[in-house]
C-alpha cells in the first residue's frame, strides 16, 4: 500500500468518524491528556513530584488529609486554604527593642472563618544567624512567636513552624489578652497556637473563637549588624501556610497533594495502556495471519499454544507473578502483553482464512512473491484497519490490570500509578473513614481512560467493521 | 454423539489443567522448593525440640537424618525435571501441604480444607450476581433491539462505553463510601455480622452482607451483557423465518420469546458465562475490597502474609475452576446448539 493509498483512506476514515460524536469525544479527551502529558510541568504543582513521592520530608509542610480547596464554596465556615509565598518584601529599619534590623516581611490577607493548621517560615542559611519572629494582626496587636539562633550553618535549611515552635510564646499572649479565670481553667497543651493568632482577642478568647480577619504581616527581624559580616547570608525565604483545606484534590493522610499524584500518574496510565495494547494487537493479528497463512502442521501447534493462553486465567497469575517475583513496570508490561495477545487471533485467523483464497492472494503466489511479502504486504494492511478498534478496546483492560496489581501493593514502587494511590488509601482506611477526595479521583481517572478508549474503540469498529469493508 | 463430545472436552480439559499446572510448577520452581526447604527445617525443629536424653551429637546425627529423610520424602534430591513433575503431579491431585501462616477457621493448616471453605463463598456471591445479570441483561437487550436507534437503544449503549472500563472494585468503594458511610445502609464487608445469629436470622444476615458486592457486580455488568443482547436479537429478527412467523400472526412476545431467544440461546449463554468467569478472575481484588473470605480475598492475604502453599494452591483452584468453566461453556453449547449434538460443524 502506497503512501497515496495510505493518505486516501486516513481521510475517508477522517471523513466517516467525524460523524460519530462519542468517537470525537474520545478523541477530545485523549487529545487533552497528551497535552496535559507532554505539558506536565505546567500542571504540576510540585515539579519534582517523580522521585519524591515517598519520601515524606519532601510533603513535610502540607496538611494531613485535608479536603480539597474547593470544598470552601459548600461550606458554612471557610476553612484556611494552604498558601504558599515565595518572595518577602525585605526593608531595613529602626527596631525600638533590637536596635537597626533587617526585617523581611510576608503579607498574609487571612478572610477565612477557621484558622489554617500551621504557619512554616522556612530559609536557607549560611554562618551565624539570629532572628526575632513576630506577627502583626489586623488589630495592631503583635504576637512574639520566637527566636532562633543557629551558628555554623553552611546552605543549611532553616524550618520555624509556628504550630510546634511558638506554643510558649503564643501562651504568653494569651496571658496578655485573656481573663485569669479562663486561663486558670485551660489546659496549655489543648491550646492551638494558629487558632489564638487568627481569632479576636478578649476575655472569652480561649472559649469562642472569633475570627480576625484581614491581613496579617509576618516579620523576621534580623539584626543589621549580622550582615556586617559577609559570610553570614539568608536567602530563599519562604512561607507556607498549611491550611485546613488543600490544593485541587486535597491531600492524602502522608500529606501528599493528590492532584499532583494523579496529573504524574497519567503519563503512566497512557503509557501503560496504549504500549500493552499496541504490542499485543499486533502480535496478535500477526499470529493469527501466519496461523492461517501457513496452515497445517504449524497451525496446529500455533493453535494448541493459543489455546494454552487462553485457558489460563489472566490476572490471578499476574498476582502470582508479580507476588513472587516482584517485577520492575516493564516485565509488568510485557506479562501483560504475554496474556493481551490473544484477544484478536480467532478472528483474525478466521478473516485471513477467507483472504487467503482470494484471487489476487492467487495470483501475487503466482507472480512469485514470497510468502512474507504476500503476508505482509496483502494480508496485513487488509486485516490491520480491523485491529485498530481493537487495540483502542484493550487499552483500558491493561490500565485496570495495572492498577489491580498497584491495589494489591504488587506495583512498581519506582512509578506513581493511580493504582497505587489507591492502594495507599486502602491501607489506611480511606473508605470507612470517608475521605472520598482520595478514593474518588484515582479511580475516577481510570474510569475516564477507559471510557476514553472505549468511546474511540466503538466509534473506530462501527466504521472499520470487518463486515463491511471486507466483503 | 453429544455424550462423545463431551467426554472428548472434558478430557481436552483436563489435559490442559495438567499442562498448565506443570508449568507453573516449573515457573514457580524455586520460591516452592525454598518454602519447602524451610518447612522441613522447622519440621526437623519441631520434633527435635520433643527428644529427650540425648547428647549433642547423637541429636546433630539424628537431625541430619532426619533432614534427609524429609528432603528424600519430597524429592528434593532428585533432578530438576522430576522435582518438577512430582510438584505437578501432587498439585493435580489436589495435595497442596501444609499453608506456612493461614490458618482455616477450625485452625487447620492444610491448604486444601482452607481452599475449600473459601470456594463456596466465591461461587454463592458469583452466581447469584450472574442470574441478576441475566435478568437484566436479556430484558434490556430485548428492549433495545425493538427499537434500534431509538432513545433507550442510544442511551443505554452510550452507558455501557462510558463504564466500559470502570473498575468493579473502584466502583465497589464508591457503593461502600455512599451507603456504608453516609446512609449507613449496609455493613462495610464481611459474610456475616458477629455475633453470627442462628436460623432464618442467618439467611437474612447473609443476604444482608451479600447486598452490597451483588448491588456492584450487577450494575457494571448487565450493561455489556445487554449491549451484546440487543446485536444478537438484532441480527436474527431480521431473518426470514421471522418475518413468516409474524406474517402466519403469532404475537409478538412468542416470536421475541419463543423464535429468537431460543435461536440466540448459545451465544447469549456463552457470553453470560464467559463475563462470569472474567469476573472470577476480576473477584480477586473485588472480593478484597468488600472482605468478602472468598478465593479472591485469600490472594489478598496470602500476598500480603507472604503464605506462598495457599497463594500456589489458590492459583490452581482458580485455574481449575476456570478451566472446568470453559469447558462447561463448551458442554451447554453443545448442548444447545443442535448442530454440534448432532456431530456436524457449528
Amino acid at each position: 500500500m502506497s503512501m497515496k493509498d495510505f493518505t486516501y483512506r486516513l481521510g475517508e476514515f477522517w471523513a466517516d468518524f467525524r460523524k460519530e460524536t462519542s468517537g470525537l469525544i474520545g478523541l477530545g479527551i485523549l487529545a487533552l491528556c497528551v497535552v496535559v502529558v507532554l505539558l506536565e510541568p505546567v500542571f504540576l504543582p510540585y515539579k519534582d513530584i517523580d522521585g519524591n513521592w515517598r519520601d515524606i520530608t519532601y510533603w513535610e509542610d502540607n496538611p494531613p488529609a485535608a479536603p480539597p480547596a474547593w470544598t470552601n464554596l459548600f461550606a458554612k465556615e471557610k476553612s484556611a486554604t494552604t498558601i504558599r509565598f515565595e518572595s518577602p518584601s525585605v526593608s531595613d529599619e529602626e527596631d525600638p527593642e533590637y536596635g537597626p534590623v533587617r526585617v523581611f516581611t510576608f503579607k498574609y490577607p487571612y478572610k477565612f472563618d477557621k484558622s489554617p493548621l500551621d504557619i512554616i517560615m522556612r530559609a536557607k542559611g549560611t554562618g551565624m544567624l539570629f532572628m526575632n519572629i513576630s506577627m502583626e494582626r489586623p488589630d495592631g496587636n503583635s504576637v512574639f512567636l520566637g527566636q532562633v539562633y543557629q551558628d555554623g550553618l553552611v546552605g543549611d535549611q532553616i524550618r520555624f513552624a509556628v504550630d510546634t515552635d511558638a506554643r510558649g510564646s503564643v501562651y504568653e499572649f494569651i496571658r496578655d489578652h485573656a481573663s485569669e479565670e479562663a486561663i486558670s481553667q485551660s489546659d496549655s497543651s489543648n491550646v492551638k497556637p494558629t487558632e489564638i493568632i487568627f481569632a479576636q482577642t478578649g476575655e472569652k478568647m480561649l472559649s469562642e473563637r472569633i475570627p480576625l480577619k484581614g491581613d496579617y504581616l509576618y516579620k523576621i527581624k534580623i539584626p543589621a549588624s549580622l550582615f556586617e559580616d559577609g559570610s553570614n547570608s539568608i536567602e530563599d525565604v519562604r512561607l507556607v501556610v498549611t491550611g485546613r483545606v488543600s490544593g485541587v484534590l486535597g491531600t492524602d493522610t502522608s500529606k501528599r497533594d493528590i492532584y499532583s499524584g494523579i496529573i504524574a500518574g497519567l503519563k503512566w496510565a497512557l503509557f501503560i495502556g496504549l504500549i500493552t495494547s499496541i504490542i499485543s494487537v499486533l502480535v496478535g493479528v500477526m499470529y493469527g495471519i501466519i496461523c492461517a497463512y501457513f496452515g497445517g502442521a504449524t497451525d496446529t501447534i500455533m493453535s494448541f499454544i493459543f489455546e494454552v493462553f487462553v485457558s489460563m486465567p489472566m490476572l490471578p497469575i499476574l498476582i502470582v507473578l508479580s507476588a513472587i517475583f516482584k517485577p520492575s513496570i516493564w516485565i509488568i508490561i510485557g506479562s501483560m502483553i504475554a496474556f493481551y495477545w490473544v484477544g484478536p487471533v480467532k478472528t483474525v485467523r478466521s478473516m485471513a482464512l477467507q483472504i487467503k483464497e482470494e484471487t489476487y492472494i492467487e495470483a501475487a503466489k503466482a507472480l512469485g512473491s514470497s510468502k512474507w511479502r504476500i503476508i505482509f504486504k496483502h494480508m496485513a494492511p487488509l486485516l490491520l484497519p480491523y485491529s485498530f478498534a481493537n487495540m483502542a478496546l484493550s487499552v483500558p483492560g491493561a490500565i485496570v490490570a495495572e492498577s489491580s496489581l498497584s491495589l494489591l501493593g504488587l506495583g512498581d514502587p519506582t512509578i506513581i500509578s493511580w493504582g497505587q494511590i489507591l492502594h495507599d488509601a486502602q491501607l489506611s482506611g480511606a473508605t470507612l473513614n470517608g475521605l472520598w477526595w482520595w478514593i474518588v479521583p484515582p479511580g475516577l481517572f481510570i474510569a475516564v481512560m477507559g471510557m476514553t478508549f472505549a468511546f474511540l474503540g466503538f466509534a473506530m469498529d462501527k466504521i472499520l467493521h470487518p463486515k463491511l469493508r471486507t466483503r | 454423539m453429544y455424550k462423545w463430545y463431551a467426554f472428548k472436552r472434558i478430557l481436552r480439559g483436563v489435559f490442559m489443567f495438567a499442562l498448565l499446572m506443570c508449568l507453573f510448577s516449573l515457573l514457580f520452581n524455586q520460591v516452592n522448593e525454598q518454602t519447602q526447604r524451610s518447612q522441613i527445617n522447622e519440621q526437623v525443629k519441631m520434633e527435635s525440640m520433643k527428644l529427650r536424653n540425648m547428647r549433642s551429637e547423637q541429636l546433630t546425627a539424628w537431625r541430619d537424618n532426619r533432614l534427609d529423610q524429609l528432603t528424600k520424602l519430597y524429592k528434593l534430591d532428585r533432578p530438576l525435571a522430576e522435582r518438577v513433575l512430582f510438584r505437578a503431579l501432587n498439585t493435580i491431585t489436589f495435595r497442596f501441604g501444609k499453608s506456612t501462616i493461614i490458618k482455616s477457621s477450625k485452625g487447620d493448616q492444610d491448604v486444601l480444607t482452607i481452599l475449600l471453605e473459601a470456594l463456596p463463598r466465591t461461587m454463592v456471591l458469583f452466581s447469584v450476581a450472574i442470574v441478576f445479570e441475566l435478568i437484566l441483561g436479556i430484558w434490556l437487550g430485548l428492549k433495545k433491539a425493538q427499537k434500534p436507534g431509538g432513545r433507550l437503544d442510544k442511551s443505554t449503549s452510550f452507558v455501557t462505553m462510558i463504564i466500559y472500563g470502570m473498575p468493579s472494585w473502584w466502583l465497589g468503594m464508591m457503593l461502600i463510601l455512599l451507603f456504608v458511610y453516609v446512609l449507613k445502609l449496609f455493613p462495610s464487608g464481611g459474610v456475616n455480622s458477629v455475633p453470627t445469629p442462628q436460623g432464618f436470622a442467618f439467611v437474612l444476615d447473609r443476604l444482608w452482607h451479600m447486598a452490597l458486592p451483588i448491588m456492584t457486580l450487577v450494575i457494571l455488568g448487565f450493561w455489556s451483557l445487554a449491549f451484546v443482547i440487543r446485536n444478537l436479537v438484532l441480527g436474527i429478527l431480521q431473518e426470514d423465518y421471522i418475518m413468516s412467523a409474524r406474517a402466519r400472526g403469532v404475537p409478538e412476545r412468542k416470536v421475541l420469546f419463543g423464535h429468537t431467544l431460543r435461536t440466540a440461546a448459545p451465544p447469549i449463554v456463552t457470553m453470560a458465562l464467559l463475563s462470569l468467569l472474567a469476573s472470577l478472575s476480576g473477584a480477586i481484588i473485588f472480593e478484597g475490597i468488600f472482605s468478602w473470605p472468598g478465593l479472591g480475598n485469600l490472594y489478598w492475604v496470602a500476598v500480603q502474609q507472604n503464605d506462598i502453599p495457599v497463594l500456589m494452591g489458590d492459583l490452581a483452584i482458580t485455574t481449575g475452576v476456570y478451566q472446568a468453566g470453559l469447558v462447561f461453556l463448551d458442554l451447554i453449547y453443545g448442548f444447545l446448539d443442535p448442530r454440534i449434538k448432532v456431530g456436524g460443524k457449528a
